[in-house]
């Protein structure tokens, strides 16, 4: 009993967050029984959120810190076509283990790198993350022009699709790397004591600063990471389409920035947990995989999610001043004694 | 006179200013195409629509807010038109005009509405209009182009005045003078600068801050309705996704120009020569045949080393005045 009621008080956001999960996938399997749970569906699902997820957490570890990361996918499209150059040259059609190889460190490299330049600006020079992000989205996504002239790159080695289709014991590899990735953040975010700086700078970075932790290692390592995830979505995309090109997964980042709104985190910073956001993209990905089974219009799919963002956050601004006047009450009913 | 020139000399838009000349002058020797009178009108009436945009989204800065949904407000406002004249082919280019900023403002006023009410923060409310409105926008068109416009509309957008100054050039003077004249001179325009310098500090005083930020949300969406009265002007026909990330050019612009997204400053001087810089700047490099593709990696690395270059000169001016302060 004690736990229900730790879980109600503690994760209570979590806890609707996952109500409404549910709620929509049962809906959706009434609806549409025979498709939607069918389990070619469920695995397409399975291959496309991870994706997905991965974009937002990169965004969300950036919106903990009241900043935000704009960058994420031309970021993330400029470290697969580093890596796609290294796949498709000679070299790694004769060598094909360690082409991939040298690809995916030349991927996660890049991806580094371009986290280190917005963490760099971010917290040593200490501009907006907004207007760092808004110059390194253009420049990333000028530099993977200038290297691409426009087009895309294909002609990977036949291993590599493996990354982005591939099944281990029938589990979609994607969503492997998901689940490890969802631990791993949550035990870097909310169990280490660089989580608990993050935390801290999100909601008071003076402060913060003053109590002798040194935030600007803090926000590089922040930007570090959420390049990082955002490369890791790289290498899933570009074995997906088994090419790459500025343009692909360029419409995540603004679901992104959705689903960690929607996942509870406050984009002034300090607040959200990564189930939260998990759950939204869960959340996101089912209404729209399910919508577009129903044969709904691709915009009308955009225009219910742009829709559900507003009235959940006006539900749950509703549902807060309630509180307030409800407690108002009880200790006006109580002084009045 | 003195004075005067030290005092300028540390404003903000001198640096602006000082890159501008600097940019021009090198231009100037790489290109004789640059300075002439016809190129420079060309580019700023190309350049007009991300300039009536950014007068539009600088109170929004200005108030420490963020208004996303531009793109989505250019394309709704240019797909009404659109077909307000294919149904109504007697009107004319005022009463268009009129239409399509009534359309932005609606947006804004909606945006404002929801900002004030359910006290969501503007770059979320923002960021959910945009995307229900665009979505609207392409349900209803189906992404398909709005052709065949009234000439007289086709005509208004080719006029030049004496055959030089072209009517989108006057769209963009018009825009910016509404904007100072808010700013400087109004009560409104006095309660933009306190909201974005301490929000309750304003309630306090005594604006209505509610009323204030529908105000700008309005008035940010009904300058993107202007914009897209000029951009269908210039290209004749209404594309539905050509809009897509005006939004972001449009924030860039107005940075540029010096506003802070933090809020509070920000001036309509800075804004133009930011709208100035960005021209120049995509000008030149099509001059200096730099091929296309690495416009957008100058185009970044300008707006980066501009606000790092601001943030950096900020920090000085504060360690100066620390300094004075230890010293008495």
């Amino acid at each position: 009993m004690n736990f229900f009621k730790n879980l109600r008080s503690k994760h209570s956001n979590e806890l609707t967050l996952a109500i409404i999960f549910i709620g929509i996938f049962v809906l959706m399997s009434i609806l549409s029984p025979d498709k939607f749970l069918s389990g070619n569906n469920i695995k397409t699902m399975m291959f496309q959120m991870p994706e997905f997820g991965l974009m937002a957490i990169a965004m969300m570890i950036a919106v903990l810190t009241g900043g935000i990361n704009l960058s994420i996918t031309t970021g993330a499209a400029l470290s697969s076509i580093v890596c796609a150059f290294i796949l498709s040259s000679e070299f790694s059609q004769n060598n094909n283990a360690l082409g991939i190889v040298l690809g995916l460190i030349a991927c996660m490299a890049v991806a580094v790198i371009c986290g280190v330049i917005n963490g760099y600006v971010v917290a040593y020079i200490g501009v907006a993350a907004m207007l760092v992000t808004l110059g390194s989205k253009t420049l990333f996504e000028g530099l993977g022009l200038a290297f691409t002239k426009g087009g895309s790159i294909s002609g990977f080695p036949e291993a590599y699709s493996f990354l982005g289709n591939g099944s281990v014991l029938g589990i979609p590899f994607p969503i492997i790397l998901y689940i490890v990735v969802i631990i791993v953040s949550y035990l870097l975010i909310e169990r280490s004591a660089w989580g608990t700086e993050v935390y801290m700078v999100g909601c008071n970075e003076i402060a913060t600063r003053f109590s002798g932790i040194n935030t600007k290692k803090t926000l590089l390592k922040v930007y570090i990471y959420s390049g990082v995830m955002s490369g890791l979505a790289s290498i899933l995309i570009s074995s997906r389409y088994n090419s790459a090109k500025t343009d692909y997964g360029s419409s995540y980042m603004m679901q992104a920035v959705t689903a960690v709104v929607l996942g509870g985190t406050s984009i002034s910073g300090g607040h959200g947990t990564v189930a939260g956001t998990v759950l939204a993209v869960a959340i996101v990905q089912v209404i729209s995989t399910g919508l577009n089974i129903l044969g709904v219009n691709r915009y009308i799919i955009n225009i219910i999610t742009g829709g559900i963002l507003i009235v959940v956050l006006a539900l749950r601004y509703i549902t807060k001043v309630m509180e307030d006047n409800r407690k108002i009450k009880e200790r006006a009913a109580a002084t009045a004694k | 006179m003195k004075n005067f020139a030290k005092n300028f000399v540390k404003r903000k838009e001198f640096g602006i200013i000082l890159i501008v000349v600097i940019l021009s002058v090198i231009l100037t020797f790489l290109s004789s195409a640059f300075l002439t009178v016809t190129n420079i009108m060309d580019f700023m009436k190309s350049n007009s629509v991300y300039g009536i945009m950014a007068f539009g989204m600088l109170p929004v800065l200005i108030s420490a807010g963020i208004d996303l949904s531009v793109s989505a407000t250019i394309a709704l406002s240019a797909v009404v038109i659109g077909k307000f004249m294919l149904a109504f082919p007697n009107s004319n280019p005022v009463i268009v005009i009129l239409v399509a900023m009534i359309v932005g403002a609606v947006v804004g006023v909606v945006n404002g509405l929801i900002i004030t009410k359910f006290n969501i923060p503007p770059i979320v409310t923002t960021l959910g209009v945009m995307t229900i409105v665009n979505g609207a926008v392409l349900l209803g068109t189906g992404g398909a182009w709005i052709s065949g416009l009234p000439q007289w509309w086709v005509s208004f957008g080719s006029f030049k005045l004496f055959g030089i100054i072209p009517t989108q050039l006057f769209m963009l003077i018009f825009a910016g003078l509404v904007t100072w004249l808010i700013l400087k001179f109004t009560l409104v325009g006095r309660g933009i600068y306190a909201v974005g310098g301490s929000q309750s500090s304003a309630v306090r005083v005594g604006y209505n801050v509610n009323r204030i930020l529908i105000f700008i949300y309005a008035f940010c969406g009904m300058m993107a309705g202007l914009g897209a009265a000029a951009h269908i002007s210039i290209v004749g026909q209404v594309d539905p996704n050509t809009y897509t990330g005006y939004e972001l050019d449009v924030i860039s612009t107005v940075v540029l120009g010096g506003a802070s997204v933090m809020g509070g400053t920000g001036t309509v001087f800075g804004t133009t020569l930011g709208v100035i810089l960005m021209a120049v700047l995509k000008n030149g490099l099509i001059l200096a045949r730099i091929p296309n593709y690495w416009q957008k990696v100058v185009m970044g690395l300008v707006i980066i080393i501009a606000v790092s270059v601001d943030v950096i000169n900020r920090k000085r001016e504060q360690a100066k005045l620390v300094r004075v302060d230890v010293e008495e």
